[in-house]
């Protein structure tokens, strides 16, 4: 399924701002949101192909939206594919618990727009081997 | 008694031929059974008694239970007749004899318990006693240890994951009569918290014995805290930079893209070099970062099955810029049809980025870098090798040693002078070795091998896919790891 509507929930404006004009320009439908708690919201009332997750985030925290989505017995957000975007070095346990439930695990720093486009694109093919 | 003398003085005076009906017979018998019933109770009194008490006093300091009570010799006929020290020295040895080793426990062993007890109370090491049932039963002051919500005292040590106490223990249960484990530096807390302390942890088990489990718990955190403190305020400076770095970096890569059709060809090439310097700043910032993770011994990678080229696919965009903007050429030759290894993606990705950087950086305007790979046995080989101005062989031996930079690339060349020493640590960590062979004013060549996935895939497996059982096979880092942390 190809994506095209996409949640950024980023508190930093230089990022979140970053990364929704060069979606935009990619042809994404994007919405923003600078806190955990209205990401948690937002992505439950309105169906989003994929969801991009900041770790350290104010009100909520990214682990603890992924909790409440994806914790229970029901994956809350079926249809979404998630990103984790973080330049928060977590220990390693805690990343492979993230990895588990998630889509793809990205340091910000590393990821570039258009290094960031090209992994959303990889969605829309079935992927490589090794490939995250 | 008095009878027999009686008797005796009576046939006497028969036989001296003295009446028997007379007065002076019977004068004398009533006079002698007086003096022999006086004579009777004098010596009962004076000596039998006393000797009955004696006898009563010695089979008791003998240890038997006498027949009669102990005579008491302070009544006024010990004092007369004199036995009274005799008594009391027999009483007095017995006392000594029967309760000597009482006495010198009191005398001698107490005071060492004492002693004992105020070193295991005044001393930072801590001391943990446990029982067949992984019992707590004693720990000292110091202990590493915790009370958990039934107040039951518990082990507060935080092991690596795959080479924990609990482990360890379930393993001599099941295999040894008596074995010793030491760890080193073990902390209590995670970083950052107010009690946190850092441990050498020696642990003894003694299969049946009261106190299975001896643990000493040395407190070495005056010895691992300065560097933790400065491993954190590294770690912490390098988590900062991050944030910067990535806007600097994506805002280059969104102005590029929108700015292509209106930037003349040397503004293109300026984009480049600030893009190349960009990303060269995020690489120092991971180097420090991951060095800093390294360092503190957080040895455990987690390996998936991998295949180099696509690893390299993450960083080819960058390298490819960062050869043109120096003017060389790189050419890479990492074919899909090589064996897949097991690999960390983005370690192993740091390490080829360390490896052609370097590579291009000491090579000389228009050289040319070649990265290419091999099967080894049951590795790949990867090789990176230039043309470049190459290494004097009395440095080679140092190249790998955190913060050497020969002085001559000092003079020449940027860097931090861990790129190397992280590219061994990543690489002995996934069990593979590095190495340089290198002729000066030539060239170098930088190696380094990965297991092929299919030949450790089973000990990936037994090790929930964690390097370490790929370490422990390849004698290297945890062992030599102190070597490094300089």
């Amino acid at each position: 399924m190809a994506i095209k509507s996409i949640l950024v929930i980023e508190d930093d404006r230089f990022i979140g701002e970053m990364y929704v004009r060069s979606l935009k320009h990619e042809g994404y439908d994007v919405d923003w949101v600078v806190d955990g708690h209205d990401g948690l919201v937002a992505v439950t009332s309105k169906p989003y192909d994929l969801m991009m997750l900041d770790i350290m985030l104010p009100e909520m925290r990214g682990p603890e939206i992924l909790k409440a989505l994806r914790g229970g017995k029901v994956d809350k957000i079926p249809n979404t594919r998630i990103i984790v975007m973080t330049n928060f070095d977590q220990d390693d346990e805690s990343r492979m618990a993230m990895q588990h439930d998630v889509d793809a695990y990205l340091i910000k720093a590393e990821i570039t727009p258009r290094k960031l486009i090209e992994v959303i694109k990889g969605f829309d093919t079935p992927a490589p081997v090794g490939a995250q | 008694m008095e009878i027999v003398v009686t008797l005796i003085v009576g046939l006497a005076l028969l036989f001296s031929n003295i009446d028997p009906t007379g007065t002076a017979f019977w004068a004398t018998m009533t006079a002698t059974l007086f003096a022999a019933t006086a004579l009777n109770f004098f010596i009962l009194d004076f000596l039998l008694i006393p000797l009955r008490d004696l006898a009563m006093a010695v089979t008791n300091a003998a240890g038997e239970k006498p027949t009669d009570p102990l005579a008491n010799p302070n009544t006024p006929r010990y004092s007369k007749n004199g036995f009274k020290p005799l008594l009391q020295f027999i009483y007095e040895h017995a006392h000594d004899g029967m309760s000597a080793p009482d006495e010198k426990s009191e005398n001698s062993e107490n005071p060492q318990a004492k002693h004992l007890e105020t070193a295991l109370r005044e001393t930072n090491t801590g001391f943990i006693v446990m029982d067949a049932h992984g019992k707590i039963q004693y720990a000292n002051h110091a202990a590493p240890v915790k009370h958990d919500t039934n107040d039951t005292p518990q082990l507060e040590l935080l092991f690596e994951t795959d080479n924990t106490f609990a482990n360890w223990l379930a393993n001599c249960r099941e295999t040894a009569v008596h074995s010793e484990q030491s760890w080193m530096r073990v902390p209590n807390r995670i970083v950052g918290d107010e009690e946190r302390r850092i441990f050498n942890v020696t642990a003894n088990y003694e299969k049946g014995s009261a106190a299975e489990v001896v643990i000493v718990a040395y407190d070495a955190t005056n010895i691992f805290q300065p560097e933790d403190d400065e491993l954190d305020f590294i770690s912490f400076a390098a988590h900062e930079l991050r944030g910067p770095i990535t806007v600097i970096r994506g805002y280059l890569d969104v102005l590029e893209m929108e700015l292509e059709d209106q930037l003349g060809p040397d503004q293109h090439e300026l984009f480049k070099r600030l893009i190349v310097s960009a990303n060269r700043l995020s690489g120092y910032i991971n180097n420090i970062l991951n060095t800093s993770k390294y360092d503190r011994r957080h040895l455990q990678v987690h390996l998936s099955e991998e295949n180099l080229g696509n690893i390299y696919d993450t960083i080819k965009d960058d390298m490819q810029l960062r050869a043109q903007s120096q003017r060389r050429l790189l050419s890479v030759d990492l074919p899909l049809s090589l064996p897949t290894i097991a690999a960390d993606r983005s370690s192993i990705s740091e390490v080829l980025s360390n490896l052609i950087d370097n590579a291009l950086k000491y090579s000389n305007d228009g050289g040319s870098v070649a990265v290419s790979a091999a099967t080894e046995g049951s590795f790949v080989k990867v090789s990176v090798t230039d043309n470049g101005i190459g290494i004097p062989s009395s440095v080679i031996g140092n190249l790998f040693h955190k913060f050497y930079r020969s002085h001559r690339s000092r003079e020449t060349v940027a860097g931090t002078g861990i790129g190397l020493y992280l590219c061994k640590a990543i690489v002995e960590s996934h069990g593979g070795q590095i190495g340089v062979t290198s002729v000066e004013g030539q060239g170098s060549t930088f190696t380094f091998t990965m297991p092929i996935y299919a030949s450790v895939k089973d000990k990936l497996q037994a090790n929930d896919y964690t390097n370490a059982g790929l370490i422990s096979s390849s004698e290297g880092w945890i062992k030599n790891h102190s070597k490094y942390i300089s």
